[in-house]
């Protein structure tokens, strides 16, 4: 039927496959497979571009005539900082650097779906790893501030009937953070390819060979799919790790008359 | 690999990468950006010092400066009233000492005019006796005894000074 040669890339997007991130090489550990996958050198191109920001940014600085690079550096610390701070409290600023990680990690690995490349947020057991991380850190502050027997004991509250719901609640919610999170970005894409497969098919329906249709009109989605979204998701996975977190400590004017 | 599979080798990996990323934001990012920031605000708080610092020494100069004035206004009201008070007693002593120099001139001229009266009384009385014993030669025409001589004079000088 095509008389003339259409390149591959003019071709739109032919077929959709819904997969999960390659494996490039798997190699045992003590019996363990480890599997290397795409995901990884995903994320060190991202980390290799926020890492390079900050070198970037902070290049140079000074405390009087400052630069514009220098403004941006100050102005993330201080919104960074200041958004721990509020959501927090003052005594847990210590924090402000992880929850910076896993902001700019969140939200420059799922901005990475814009240059084509796979999103490292749809990943799940990135989500996972960083829900995993934020647990472990609830918990430890649980048992900080009340003992490993106080921790046992607040699964027993109010009532001892009340301890396989309330186990499942602790478990619950890093998993529900990761699965959000997951979902939305990884849903996105989904979403996305579909809107391009629908397009493309449309403009052969309509006997374009070219599948003009595709563009401007996904444009108009991925403003949410990808950057509204991207945000959204990130700014929700960093407050609900700060709330949690700083939930899982008793008041803070209760901590110092105690 | 399958869309929603959880992966041990990517969870390690992305641990491992997580952590990376947390120590290079700190060291790239957050300790040069805060220190900055801590310079800048001990800068301004030196200013402020600063500041606090030269004002406190104005006014203590202001201070300094008024007392200095008020020391001199003390000083030059207690130097005119010695000025004062030397002129009062010069100006006192000369007329003291004019007073005292003008009656002894006075009295001076006194003694020499009493002096001058009584060596012209003498004289007076010594020509009136040489002119009253011409007259008496002439008149007795006779040399008389030095007694009477004396005695006459005496008479008649007596008799004038009634007279007068």
């Amino acid at each position: 039927m095509a008389i003339m040669a259409i390149p591959a890339f003019l071709q739109g997007s032919t077929d959709l496959n819904v997969s999960g991130p390659n494996i490039i090489a798997s190699f045992e550990i003590f019996g363990i497979t480890i599997r290397f996958t795409e995901t990884i050198v995903l994320e060190w191109i991202v980390m290799a571009v926020i890492l390079g920001l900050c070198v970037f940014l902070t290049r140079n600085l000074k405390v009087n005539g400052v630069s514009k690079r220098q403004v941006i550096a100050e102005m993330a610390v201080e919104a960074i900082t200041n958004l721990v701070r509020d959501t927090m409290g003052k005594s847990w600023l210590g924090f402000t650097p992880y929850i910076a990680t896993i902001f700019c990690f969140s939200i420059f690995g799922s901005l990475l779906s814009l240059t084509g490349l796979r999103a490292v947020t749809s990943d799940f057991s990135v989500l996972a790893t960083w829900a995993a991380i934020t647990f472990i850190l609830i918990t430890a502050t649980k048992i900080r501030f009340g003992g490993v027997g106080g921790y046992l004991k607040g699964f027993l509250d109010p009532i001892p009937v009340m301890l396989p719901i309330n186990i499942l609640s602790e478990v619950a919610t890093p998993v529900a953070m990761a699965l959000r999170h997951f979902g939305n970005i990884a849903g996105g894409s989904i979403i996305m390819g579909l809107v391009y497969f629908g397009l493309t098919g449309l403009s052969h329906l309509v006997k374009l060979q070219i599948p003009i249709l595709t563009i401007g009109i996904p444009a108009v989605l991925s403003l949410y799919f990808d950057l509204f979204s991207d945000f959204m998701q990130a700014f929700i996975f960093i407050m609900l790790t700060m709330v949690f977190i700083s939930n899982a400590a008793p008041p803070e004017d209760e901590t110092q008359t105690a | 690999m399958g869309f929603l599979s959880i992966d041990l080798g990517t969870i390690l990996f992305t641990l491992i990468n997580t952590l990376i990323l947390f120590f290079g934001i700190k060291h790239f990012l957050f300790q040069p950006v805060n220190k900055i920031l801590e310079e800048r605000r001990q800068a301004v708080d030196k200013t402020m010092q600063d500041a606090e610092d030269a004002r406190t020494r104005a006014e203590q100069a202001e201070a300094e400066y008024a007392e200095k004035l008020a020391d001199a206004k003390e000083e030059s009201a207690e130097i005119l009233r010695n000025a004062t008070r030397k002129a009062q007693r010069r100006s006192d002593e000369i007329v003291t000492q004019a007073k005292e120099e003008a009656a002894g001139i006075l009295q001076q001229n006194r003694d020499e005019l009493e002096r001058e009266m009584r060596r012209a009384e003498s004289q007076l009385r010594s020509e009136v006796a040489e002119l009253a014993v011409l007259a008496a030669e002439k008149v007795v025409e006779r040399e008389i005894n030095p007694e009477d001589h004396a005695r006459l004079i005496d008479e008649f000088i007596d008799s004038v000074g009634d007279v007068q």
